[in-house]
């Protein structure tokens, strides 16, 4: 399940857009505390600088709060918040002239808190190697893998994001994989 | 042997990871993963991309919560802000509609709607080996996915 977008018995998406249409603070601060990491690991993976990922969630969020009036809910919440995301990533990177960084800065820690330590280390390992060889695959696949393992979104919403059809996002997501499978042997 | 195909599972084994599936969808999941190897191999790839997932930075939240807050607290500019603006924009033989333009919310509804050709500049093709997908039809697509060995969504392997 996602962590800090575990809803649980919290209010869902929906209800807390409708709360924040009339200014309602908890409700956008809820929006932002349940969705800030995801907006973030797509801004990472197009981006790849730490800093440079921030201001664009930054600038997602300031632009998807001021147009939440407009929001119609034909998708999710997440989905349109993460293509606003992924449009403001491209933006940053249209205006520093560059599309890539060498090497991603910042990858996050691997979660072995339930293995002994030298499995650990090899998860951790096995787990960063994983991360660098999905960092090498060409954009839309990387960002059709991550947003569906990490993010848990369908085929349907993970197209919405990167801009392609459904049966489009799946082929990029199953070619990512293979790829990714041959990388690892 | 399970009846279920592997196209199927590989579909399953993000929302598997994710704990998104109904108990039952686990118990077949589960089935088939303990006889099929290359399920397996798909299902640790998988987990270790999960594991590896990076995560939002300290500050992050605040940042964006207070910047937003801030955003809506600033005061609107008024009428006689704009006819200021824009008598000063013409002593100085400025058009507005420039600035008018970065101030506009690009955001309408759902979808994100930018200029044509700039909603997603993808260098993919700049990449060498990197397919594009994104013109083939719907049969070109399940032929491909067929290639991959996952064939279409439920169904064959």
């Amino acid at each position: 399940m996602r962590d800090e977008e575990r809803e649980g018995a919290e209010p869902p998406d929906l209800e807390l857009v409708q709360r924040g249409r009339t200014g309602d603070e908890s409700a956008l601060g809820a929006l932002a505390k349940r969705h800030h990491a995801a907006a973030y690991r797509v801004a990472l993976s197009l981006v790849r600088r730490d800093d440079l990922a921030q201001d664009v969630v930054q600038d997602a969020f300031l632009k998807a709060f001021r147009a939440l009036g407009g929001f119609r809910a034909d998708a999710s919440f997440r989905t349109w918040l993460l293509t606003i995301t992924a449009n403001e990533a491209r933006g940053a990177l249209r205006r520093l002239g560059r599309r890539k960084e060498t090497a991603l800065e910042d990858v996050g820690e691997v979660a072995t808190e339930e293995l002994d330590p030298a499995q650990a280390a090899v998860v951790a390992e096995e787990a960063g190697r994983a991360r660098m060889m999905l960092e090498r695959l060409p954009e839309k696949q990387r960002l059709s893998v991550s947003l569906r393992i990490e993010e848990g979104l369908s085929f349907k919403e993970i197209g919405e994001v990167i801009g392609s059809s459904e049966g489009a996002a799946r082929v990029n997501y199953f070619h990512g994989i293979r790829r990714l499978r041959e990388l690892m042997e | 042997m399970s009846d279920t195909t592997c196209g199927t599972v590989r579909e399953l084994i993000p929302d598997f990871i994710g704990s998104r599936l109904a108990e039952e969808a686990v118990e077949t999941v589960e089935r088939h993963l303990a006889e099929c190897g290359e399920c397996r191999a798909e299902l640790e790839l998988a987990q270790m991309i999960f594991a590896s997932r990076a995560r939002a930075p300290e500050g992050l939240l605040d940042r964006v919560t207070r910047v937003t807050a801030e955003s809506r607290r600033a005061p609107s500019r008024t009428w006689w802000g704009v006819s200021a603006a824009a008598v000063a924009a013409l002593a100085l033989g400025i058009g507005i509609s420039s600035e008018r333009a970065e101030m506009t919310v690009d955001v309408p509804g759902f979808a994100y709607e930018a200029e044509e050709g700039d909603v997603w500049s993808s260098d993919d093709g700049l990449i060498a080996g990197a397919p594009l997908f994104d013109g083939l039809s719907d049969e070109s697509l399940l032929q491909l996915l067929d290639e991959l060995s996952v064939g279409s969504p439920g169904g064959a392997a």
